[in-house]
């Protein structure tokens, strides 16, 4: 959450990725530096360690969001 | 009846707590008559029955007492019956608690909660920090038991409590098993006890070592390497539980590994008895590293005399990190882990009670 706040903060487009278990402290941090409303997309928990395939369904899945939050933010 | 104190005002009653020795060094609420007669209603007891006592210093323990320390501590009495239970978990001659309060060693007892008693006398956490600051039920209760341990039990730091340097669970340390959560049955219902039972168990725990182990969904045999990670956090050659043998020790699971076990088939029984067989050192690494632990037989020594000596349960919120808690495994009894069912009916529900400021 705060890589893609800081990597904002340089101007790049950025998209955080938050499991739904961090999703709480994800608004927190948000609020706390100053973005409350970065772009961030929201995952099931956990993905680390539930294998490749899994983790290459659950990218598939969250692709359009990530590309519709980019979009966002350029629009 | 418990001694009276006077003092002109409450800064100055805190003071005199202070410097008499009656604190944990925090402050407390100055536990007034009326506050404390509050406590003992709310118990549906009398304020004179003993329980028993509580060593090194054998001071007898009756429900004014132990409500005394419920109040200094900052207990809802809603909270009462738990406490209690601690109380009466620790006196229980399995678990050394003369002992225990005495040893060199740092271990304080751990309080764990399960059945309807985690919600009608907290509610008592068993999430995101439930060791940490920040859940005033766990915080007090845990606060409680340690203050009755002081005041009553008589152990105080450098004359009859002689850990070396103790450790933060001394304050307060005390949770709940996320049974609403858990893959497994509640822990007292697998040490015996009705499903609709509270039950206090109170062990003897040092302060909680991590355990990583981030899983590997692709690996059919993972679960085997968060099984070695776990007895190596509670039997590796520094702890008591492999050099003393024979103690008990405490696993709680984060839900994660909690999944990656019952996934593998493991019920908790099953966990135990793998993480038991896992829990030996060869007695030539003792004699390398601790000679004077070492014993004539070669081959290999067993931490635990069987899997019933490990208390598993799942609390905390999910991720990468479960915690154990090597024991001291000294005293009579090994310091023994104590189970008590909490007597809720007596609990004395008086409307606006929880609320009243006094």
């Amino acid at each position: 959450m705060r890589d893609g706040i800081n990597i904002a903060k340089l101007g790049i487009p950025a998209v955080a990725l938050v499991t739904d278990e961090f999703w709480p402290q994800g608004d927190f941090v948000a609020e706390s530096l100053g973005m409350p409303d970065v772009p961030r997309v929201r995952l099931p928990h956990p993905v680390a360690g539930t294998g490749v395939k899994n983790m290459k369904k659950i990218a598939a899945e969250v692709a359009p969001a990530v590309i519709k939050a980019l979009e966002a933010h350029n629009g | 009846m418990a001694d009276l104190l006077t003092a002109s005002d409450e800064s100055a009653a805190l003071e005199d707590l202070h410097t008499r020795g009656f604190t944990d060094g925090l402050p407390v609420i100055i536990p007034t008559p009326a506050r404390v007669s509050r406590m003992v209603l709310a118990s549906g007891l009398e304020a004179d029955m003993v329980l028993g006592t509580m060593g090194p210093g054998h001071g007898i323990a009756t429900i004014e007492k132990v409500a005394v320390a419920a109040v200094m501590a900052g207990c809802l009495p809603d909270y009462m019956p738990v406490v209690l239970a601690a109380v009466k978990a620790v006196i229980d001659p399995a678990f050394d608690l003369t002992e225990m309060q005495a040893t060199t060693h740092c271990t304080a007892p751990l309080i764990i909660v399960n059945g309807p008693a985690r919600h009608t006398c907290g509610p008592i956490s068993s999430s995101y920090g439930a060791l940490g600051p920040g859940h005033r039920a766990n915080a007090s209760i845990g606060r409680a038991l340690r203050l009755t341990m002081i005041n009553i039990g008589g152990g105080r730091p450098g004359t009859s409590d002689m850990a070396l340097l103790g450790h933060p669970g001394k304050f307060t340390f005390c949770l709940a098993e996320d049974e609403e959560n858990s893959p497994f049955p509640p822990m007292h219902v697998d040490l015996g006890f009705d499903p609709d039972d509270s039950v206090v168990t109170v062990i003897g725990a040092e302060a909680p070592h991590s355990v990583l182990y981030s899983g590997d969904g692709d690996d059919p045999n993972g679960y085997k390497s968060l099984l070695a990670m776990l007895a190596i956090g509670i039997a590796n050659a520094a702890t008591n539980n492999a050099i003393l043998t024979g103690g008990s020790a405490t696993i709680v699971l984060n839900p994660e590994h909690a999944d990656v076990l019952i996934k593998a088939g493991l019920t908790r029984q099953d966990i135990a008895e793998e993480i038991h067989q896992r829990s030996t050192i060869a007695e030539t690494a003792i004699n390398k590293l601790a000679p004077g632990f070492a014993r004539k037989d070669s081959g290999n020594r067993d931490a635990f005399k069987g899997p019933e000596q490990l208390l598993i349960l799942m609390s905390g919120g999910s991720g990468l990190y479960s915690m154990v808690m090597p024991s001291w495994c000294a005293g009579p009894h090994k310091n023994s882990a104590s189970s008590i069912k909490v007597e809720s009916e007596f609990f004395c529900e008086v409307p606006g009670l929880a609320n009243l400021v006094i």
